[in-house]
């Protein structure tokens, strides 16, 4: 009996420490967990493939309203090449997961989408291949041709490591339906944000509780509140990446307008958090969001985007503006949205260099660029071929996205090398602000101190 | 002196021996043991981006875990999940225990509907459970005609996941309470009849000591299990959420260091800080055992 107590203790203690270290683990372990399952599907049928020789393509991507349209494109490719091409989508928690996975294990997929979230993290450590030479050497690929905040993005030391696939810009989304109801006039291309400040309030107090005008959390920075900062003339992080802008007067006095849509026009902070903004929009509960391009399908696809009539329901605006100088006429500087764009990578330990270049070179030559905005599968990276984009919705007037490339100013999305650690810093602490905006002051202040901080120690 | 040598037999009996215990203990090996060392060794480096160029920091991530007040935030909060859970749904499991222990109509059925919410997924749980809460929306709020931030009011936030957490694991508890019921003898019981003894009597009596090694169980891995508390937490809490902070268990921190901001040094740091905290509670309730727990 002894024995046996002993044992049950010894037992006990060993699951305890077992049961909270392999927790841990996961991280140590992924080189060897998630590393595999890029592996087992490069069985492709071969049956268009004279050559029969050539091995599939591993090509991941998180996002799947694009899949189709990219099969089709990299379709086309392999009638030319003769290699098959196999496109994985994975969530995009799990995408980097497993992208990290395999950076640490060496088994990378070959081809894949790179983020400004990470994109710099991947350049350092040398995990994407060098694609400077090749693009020197390609007929099809100038990089002039790009929007420029995308190829600096992916570039380090004079390198290039991903050639633009994409671009997004942001738009103001209003719901007709909501705006009748509350007897407010629908948002034009040329308001300002003091306009969209008094729309939004005569619409919730319309609705007394039971819908809003306006949804927008800490976590819409890209989608919402970054864009106000930057027609104030404020900013985020610096040009050089490594000091915070939370306390510059203008970033400062964007905020304050911030503070004040909080107490008068936006839904109560715990209803935002709880049911999410888009979920809200969808559901009567708010009249105007601001979203990305990225988001236009599924807004178009939504039950109530149209009536019943054929008509929008669901209609976009460009982006408000800051009449800074008060002449009434928006300057392009006065409007702002933020911009984003995803980069086709290779990885640095590819197989296959060359079959890996020629794809991506593939997807970002004119042509096939052109033929992605009409597929409707995203904004293109290549400048200059947006209006193919506007023609992918049928009924539904996205000029707003495009408009403001003409009439405002693109702002590159801010970013470092490790973004989400600040990222997540004022997600978190401006909460307090949204619920209570006398704060927003010295929440700032400290929000610069603790970003100035952790950009330190990158 | 020379060790004896093995016989042919006992050699190929040892050889087979290996052979069937090799699955079990590469297993461990390469799932546990590699990666609690390495989780140790983390803690002690200034982690590189993929596993390369760690840098040794000595004790700087543990001085830095310590020194700040999210530790020891959610340490608290741990503890107060754990505080809910563990009691809750030992005493809660073990009266439906010694209930669904009589022959009554739809036993079966009753201990098939309270185990249910250990075959669902723990992420569809949470996810339920989150709807039920909704301030406007939600089951809750509408059946009582109130307006309580179930999940947003930082006073009320730790008990609603807490009540999740109970509700999650009493089936499987009550489970083990009825194995331990059932090797009970039945003589005590008719003895205790003959001079009798109420039921209350017996159930202080006689079920808990004789019970008190299932209990002891049960208190113990319950304990070790809330300590670890992530999942409720992560599906349930939006990231915004402005109850996050009085909520936020150690492991999810954990998490939020290691994965969400990529610096597996200082995640590792609060693992191994976590885990002599629970060492050091299995080791003090490893020494209460011989006071309250009867083995016969």
């Amino acid at each position: 009996m002894n024995n046996h107590g002993k044992l049950r203790k010894l037992s006990v203690l060993l699951l305890a420490v077992v049961m909270i270290l392999t927790l841990a683990a996961c991280g140590g372990n992924n080189a060897n967990s998630g590393g595999n399952a890029n592996t087992d599907a490069a069985t492709e049928d071969n049956s268009g493939n004279t050559g029969g020789s050539a091995t599939a393509l591993e090509v991941k991507i998180w996002d799947n309203t694009q899949l189709a349209g990219l099969r089709e494109i990299a379709a086309e490719w392999t009638a030319v090449s003769g290699i098959p091409v196999n496109i994985q989508v994975v969530t995009w928690d799990d995408y980097w997961t497993l992208l990290e996975a395999g950076a640490s294990g060496g088994q990378m997929p070959d081809v894949f989408w790179m983020h400004s979230n990470t994109a710099q993290m991947y350049m350092e450590a040398n995990k994407l291949l060098d694609l400077t030479d090749y693009i020197n050497n390609s007929d099809v690929i100038d990089l002039a041709n790009y929007y420029d905040g995308i190829t600096t993005l992916y570039s380090l030391d004079g390198k290039q490591f991903a050639v633009p696939k994409d671009h997004d810009t942001i738009a103001l989304l209003y719901n007709k339906a909501l705006f009748d109801a509350a007897g407010v006039e629908y948002p034009t291309d040329d308001w300002t944000w003091d306009d969209y400040y008094n729309a939004g309030k005569a619409i919730t107090d319309a609705g007394a509780g039971s819908y809003y005008g306006v949804a927008m959390n800490t976590t819409n920075d890209q989608d919402g509140w970054f864009n106000i900062i930057y027609s104030y003339g404020g900013y985020v992080i610096s040009e050089d990446h490594k000091t915070s802008g939370w306390d510059n007067p203008n970033t400062k006095e964007a905020m304050e307008f911030v503070g004040k849509l909080c107490s008068d026009v936006f839904a109560p902070q715990n209803v935002v958090s709880e049911n999410g903004t888009d979920t809200m929009f969808n559901n009567g509960l708010a009249a105007m969001i601001t979203q990305g391009s990225w988001m236009i399908k599924s807004f178009y696809d939504d039950d109530d985007a149209f009536n019943e009539d054929g008509s929008q329901n669901y209609a976009w605006v460009m982006l408000p503006y800051h009449d800074a100088n008060g002449d009434g006429v928006a300057q392009p500087e006065e409007r702002c949205s933020i911009y984003n764009g995803l980069g086709w990578a290779a990885a640095a330990d590819t197989k296959q260099p060359d079959a890996a270049w020629s794809l991506i070179e593939w997807f970002g030559s004119y042509d096939m660029q052109v033929k992605q905005a009409q597929l409707g599968v995203t904004m293109a990276g290549y400048m200059g071929i947006s209006e193919e984009f506007s023609d992918a919705f049928e009924g539904m007037n996205i000029d707003a996205f495009i408009n403001i490339e003409n009439q405002g100013t693109l702002v590159f999305r801010p970013y470092s090398k490790y973004t989400t650690r600040w990222s997540d810093q004022y997600q978190k602490e401006l909460v307090n602000a949204w619920i209570d905006p006398s704060q927003m002051d010295s929440i700032l202040d400290s929000l610069a101190a603790s970003m100035n901080e952790t950009l330190a120690r990158e | 002196m020379k060790k004896k040598g093995m016989t042919k037999a006992q050699k190929n009996e040892a050889a087979w021996g290996l052979f069937f215990v090799a699955p079990t203990m590469i297993g461990l090996i390469v799932l546990n043991f590699y990666p609690i060392a390495y989780t140790v060794y983390q803690s002690f480096m200034k982690t590189g981006d993929f596993g390369m160029g760690n840098i040794f920091v000595g004790l700087s991530n543990y001085q830095q875990v310590l020194a700040g007040s999210e530790f020891w935030g959610a340490l608290l909060n741990t503890f107060k999940y754990a505080l809910i859970e563990v009691p809750f749904s030992v005493c809660i499991a073990l009266v439906l225990a010694v209930f669904l222990n009589r022959k009554i109509a739809f036993r079966g059925g009753y201990r098939t509907i309270f185990f249910l919410p250990m075959v669902a997924a723990p992420a569809a749980v949470a996810m339920v459970w989150k709807f039920l809460y909704n301030q406007q929306f939600g089951l809750l709020n509408n059946v009582f005609h109130t307006s309580t931030e179930w999940i947003s009011d930082p006073n009320i936030a730790w008990i609603s996941i807490g009540v999740i957490g109970v509700w999650s694991i009493v089936g499987y508890n009550m489970i083990l309470f009825l194995s331990g019921l059932q090797e009970i003898p039945h003589d005590y019981y008719e003895a205790a009849d003959i001079d009798g003894a109420t039921g209350i009597k017996q159930f202080f009596n006689i079920t808990i000591p004789l019970l008190s090694p299932t209990i002891f169980f049960i208190v113990q891995t319950r304990i070790i299990g809330a300590l670890q508390v992530f999942d409720l937490v992560y599906m349930v809490m939006d990231n915004t959420n402005r109850a996050l902070k009085s909520v936020q268990s150690v492991v999810y921190i954990f998490y939020q260091h290691a994965f969400t901001y990529n610096d597996r040094g200082y995640g590792a740091a609060i693992v191994v800080c976590m885990l002599a905290i629970i060492m050091v509670i299995t080791f003090l309730l490893q020494k209460s055992e011989k006071k309250w727990v009867f083995y016969n």
